[in-house]
Protein backbone atom coordinates (compact mmCIF):
# COMPACT_ATOMS: atom_id res chain seq x y z
CA UNK A 1 0.00 0.00 0.00
CA UNK A 2 1.67 3.42 -0.60
CA UNK A 3 2.14 6.27 1.81
CA UNK A 4 -0.36 8.69 0.08
CA UNK A 5 -3.67 4.94 -0.49
CA UNK A 6 -2.64 4.94 3.64
CA UNK A 7 -2.79 8.09 4.67
CA UNK A 8 -6.10 8.05 2.31
CA UNK A 9 -7.73 4.99 4.16
CA UNK A 10 -6.53 6.46 7.77
CA UNK A 11 -8.52 9.68 6.97
CA UNK A 12 -11.46 7.81 5.66
CA UNK A 13 -11.35 5.42 8.64
CA UNK A 14 -11.36 8.42 11.43
CA UNK A 15 -14.15 10.33 9.24
CA UNK A 16 -16.51 7.00 9.20
CA UNK A 17 -15.55 7.51 13.53
CA UNK A 18 -16.29 11.21 13.54
CA UNK A 19 -19.78 10.26 11.46
CA UNK A 20 -20.79 7.68 13.94
CA UNK A 21 -24.46 8.41 15.11
CA UNK A 22 -26.88 5.75 16.22
CA UNK A 23 -30.40 5.23 14.76
CA UNK A 24 -33.16 7.59 16.02
CA UNK A 25 -34.69 5.04 18.28
CA UNK A 26 -31.72 4.89 20.88
CA UNK A 27 -32.85 8.19 22.01
CA UNK A 28 -35.78 6.93 23.49
CA UNK A 29 -33.66 3.16 24.73
CA UNK A 30 -31.29 6.25 26.45
CA UNK A 31 -34.29 7.88 27.96
CA UNK A 32 -35.33 4.41 28.97
CA UNK A 33 -31.77 3.92 30.51
CA UNK A 34 -32.11 7.43 32.62
CA UNK A 35 -35.73 6.20 33.77
CA UNK A 36 -34.57 2.61 35.20
CA UNK A 37 -31.24 4.20 37.08
CA UNK A 38 -33.58 6.98 38.64
CA UNK A 39 -35.89 4.10 39.71
CA UNK A 40 -32.68 1.91 40.85
CA UNK A 41 -31.84 5.58 43.08
CA UNK A 42 -35.40 5.15 44.50
CA UNK A 43 -35.12 1.75 45.31
CA UNK A 44 -31.66 1.25 46.71
CA UNK A 45 -32.60 2.01 49.91
CA UNK A 46 -35.21 -0.63 50.24
CA UNK A 47 -32.08 -3.32 49.99
CA UNK A 48 -29.71 -1.49 52.70
CA UNK A 49 -27.35 -4.91 51.78
CA UNK A 50 -26.79 -4.37 48.18
CA UNK A 51 -27.42 -0.48 48.27
CA UNK A 52 -23.60 -0.06 46.93
CA UNK A 53 -24.23 -2.60 44.18
CA UNK A 54 -27.85 -1.20 43.03
CA UNK A 55 -26.25 2.50 43.24
CA UNK A 56 -23.03 1.58 41.26
CA UNK A 57 -25.54 -0.15 38.72
CA UNK A 58 -27.85 2.48 38.08
CA UNK A 59 -24.70 4.99 37.32
CA UNK A 60 -23.73 2.92 34.80
CA UNK A 61 -27.06 2.59 33.53
CA UNK A 62 -27.33 6.58 33.71
CA UNK A 63 -24.03 7.21 32.05
CA UNK A 64 -25.22 4.76 29.07
CA UNK A 65 -28.58 6.21 28.85
CA UNK A 66 -27.19 9.69 28.40
CA UNK A 67 -24.83 8.63 25.90
CA UNK A 68 -27.05 6.89 24.04
CA UNK A 69 -29.39 10.13 24.03
CA UNK A 70 -26.12 12.25 23.00
CA UNK A 71 -24.88 9.35 20.36
CA UNK A 72 -28.38 9.67 18.56
CA UNK A 73 -29.61 10.85 15.49
CA UNK A 74 -32.29 13.36 15.07
CA UNK A 75 -34.93 13.15 13.24
CA UNK A 76 -34.14 16.01 10.62
CA UNK A 77 -30.20 16.03 10.52
CA UNK A 78 -28.27 18.28 8.64
CA UNK A 79 -25.09 19.93 8.79
CA UNK A 80 -26.77 22.67 10.95
CA UNK A 81 -27.87 19.84 13.52
CA UNK A 82 -24.08 18.60 13.15
CA UNK A 83 -22.76 21.79 13.72
CA UNK A 84 -24.59 22.65 16.69
CA UNK A 85 -23.67 19.21 18.01
CA UNK A 86 -20.19 19.81 17.82
CA UNK A 87 -20.25 23.65 19.74
CA UNK A 88 -22.44 22.16 22.25
CA UNK A 89 -19.70 18.74 22.66
CA UNK A 90 -17.06 21.94 22.96
CA UNK A 91 -18.96 24.27 25.53
CA UNK A 92 -19.46 20.67 27.55
CA UNK A 93 -15.59 20.13 27.57
CA UNK A 94 -14.86 23.36 28.64
CA UNK A 95 -17.37 24.14 31.09
CA UNK A 96 -16.66 20.33 32.59
CA UNK A 97 -12.83 21.28 32.84
CA UNK A 98 -13.65 24.37 35.05
CA UNK A 99 -16.28 22.53 36.92
CA UNK A 100 -13.72 19.50 37.72
CA UNK A 101 -11.14 22.40 38.80
CA UNK A 102 -13.56 24.35 41.12
CA UNK A 103 -16.23 22.17 42.41
CA UNK A 104 -14.06 20.19 45.12
CA UNK A 105 -13.07 23.65 46.32
CA UNK A 106 -17.09 24.88 46.21
CA UNK A 107 -17.80 21.18 48.47
CA UNK A 108 -14.96 21.45 50.64
CA UNK A 109 -15.33 25.46 51.58
CA UNK A 110 -19.43 24.45 51.91
CA UNK A 111 -18.88 21.38 54.00
CA UNK A 112 -16.82 23.29 56.15
CA UNK A 113 -19.03 26.09 56.83
CA UNK A 114 -22.22 23.97 57.03
CA UNK A 115 -20.14 20.96 59.69
CA UNK A 116 -17.68 23.33 62.16
CA UNK A 117 -15.21 20.55 61.46
CA UNK A 118 -15.81 20.26 57.86
CA UNK A 119 -14.33 16.87 55.52
CA UNK A 120 -11.35 16.82 53.91
CA UNK A 121 -11.23 17.49 50.42
CA UNK A 122 -11.70 15.32 47.97
CA UNK A 123 -11.68 15.40 43.69
CA UNK A 124 -14.65 14.71 41.65
CA UNK A 125 -15.68 11.31 40.88
CA UNK A 126 -15.91 9.99 37.43
CA UNK A 127 -19.80 9.75 37.42
CA UNK A 128 -20.37 12.97 38.68
CA UNK A 129 -18.14 14.73 36.03
CA UNK A 130 -19.31 12.45 33.25
CA UNK A 131 -23.12 12.94 34.29
CA UNK A 132 -22.30 16.66 34.52
CA UNK A 133 -20.82 17.43 31.21
CA UNK A 134 -23.32 14.93 29.23
CA UNK A 135 -26.25 17.21 30.99
CA UNK A 136 -24.54 20.19 30.17
CA UNK A 137 -23.77 18.85 26.35
CA UNK A 138 -27.32 17.66 26.30
CA UNK A 139 -28.96 21.07 27.41
CA UNK A 140 -26.84 23.15 25.08
CA UNK A 141 -27.56 21.17 21.83
CA UNK A 142 -31.04 21.63 22.72
CA UNK A 143 -31.31 25.23 23.29
CA UNK A 144 -28.74 25.65 20.29
CA UNK A 145 -31.30 23.56 18.42
CA UNK A 146 -34.63 25.25 19.67
CA UNK A 147 -32.75 29.39 18.89
CA UNK A 148 -31.22 28.32 15.39
CA UNK B 1 -22.17 37.34 5.42
CA UNK B 2 -25.44 38.69 3.81
CA UNK B 3 -27.81 36.41 1.59
CA UNK B 4 -30.63 37.52 -0.67
CA UNK B 5 -32.07 33.74 -0.45
CA UNK B 6 -35.58 35.25 0.78
CA UNK B 7 -36.16 37.13 -2.32
CA UNK B 8 -34.69 34.00 -4.35
CA UNK B 9 -36.98 32.20 -2.59
CA UNK B 10 -40.15 34.50 -3.10
CA UNK B 11 -39.32 34.57 -6.87
CA UNK B 12 -39.67 30.77 -7.23
CA UNK B 13 -42.96 31.25 -5.48
CA UNK B 14 -41.24 28.46 -2.66
CA UNK B 15 -42.30 28.06 1.25
CA UNK B 16 -39.11 27.58 3.35
CA UNK B 17 -40.18 24.04 3.46
CA UNK B 18 -40.59 23.26 -0.23
CA UNK B 19 -36.29 24.70 -0.12
CA UNK B 20 -35.62 22.63 2.58
CA UNK B 21 -36.71 19.76 0.88
CA UNK B 22 -35.26 20.48 -2.25
CA UNK B 23 -32.06 20.62 -0.72
CA UNK B 24 -32.07 17.96 2.03
CA UNK B 25 -32.20 20.18 5.14
CA UNK B 26 -34.56 21.18 7.78
CA UNK B 27 -36.90 24.37 7.41
CA UNK B 28 -35.36 25.70 10.59
CA UNK B 29 -31.81 26.05 8.58
CA UNK B 30 -33.16 27.72 6.02
CA UNK B 31 -35.13 29.65 8.75
CA UNK B 32 -31.36 30.44 10.31
CA UNK B 33 -29.70 30.88 6.57
CA UNK B 34 -31.91 33.50 6.00
CA UNK B 35 -31.96 35.22 8.96
CA UNK B 36 -27.87 35.36 9.01
CA UNK B 37 -27.56 33.40 12.14
CA UNK B 38 -26.04 30.60 9.39
CA UNK B 39 -23.00 30.31 7.24
CA UNK B 40 -23.84 27.25 4.71
CA UNK B 41 -21.28 25.00 3.60
CA UNK B 42 -20.27 25.00 -0.06
CA UNK B 43 -21.76 21.66 -0.40
CA UNK B 44 -25.35 23.46 0.41
CA UNK B 45 -24.63 26.61 -1.12
CA UNK B 46 -23.93 25.18 -4.89
CA UNK B 47 -27.23 23.10 -3.92
CA UNK B 48 -28.92 26.39 -3.52
CA UNK B 49 -26.96 28.01 -6.80
CA UNK B 50 -28.98 24.81 -8.35
CA UNK B 51 -32.43 25.46 -7.29
CA UNK B 52 -32.02 29.15 -7.84
CA UNK B 53 -30.43 28.80 -11.60
CA UNK B 54 -27.60 31.31 -10.18
CA UNK B 55 -23.67 31.68 -9.07
CA UNK B 56 -23.98 31.87 -5.73
CA UNK B 57 -22.31 35.17 -5.29
CA UNK B 58 -25.06 36.20 -6.51
CA UNK B 59 -27.11 35.44 -3.37
CA UNK B 60 -24.29 35.71 -1.07
CA UNK B 61 -22.43 38.72 -0.71
CA UNK B 62 -19.68 39.26 1.90
CA UNK B 63 -20.08 41.61 4.79
CA UNK B 64 -17.85 44.92 5.97
CA UNK B 65 -16.76 42.59 9.11
CA UNK B 66 -16.10 39.39 6.95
Amino acid sequence: MSKKSFVECERQRIQKLIDFRLPEVFKWVGALLVVAAFVLFFVKNQFPDSAVVIRDIGRKLFIVGLLCISLSRDKEEDEMTIALRAQSYAIAFIIGVLYALIMPYVEFGVSNVVHSGGEAYKDLGDFQLLSFMFLIQLGFYYTLKRYR
Amino acid sequence: MENTIKVERAILSLTQDDLAKKIGVSRQTINSIEANRYVPSTVLALKLSEVFNKPVNDFFKLSDDD
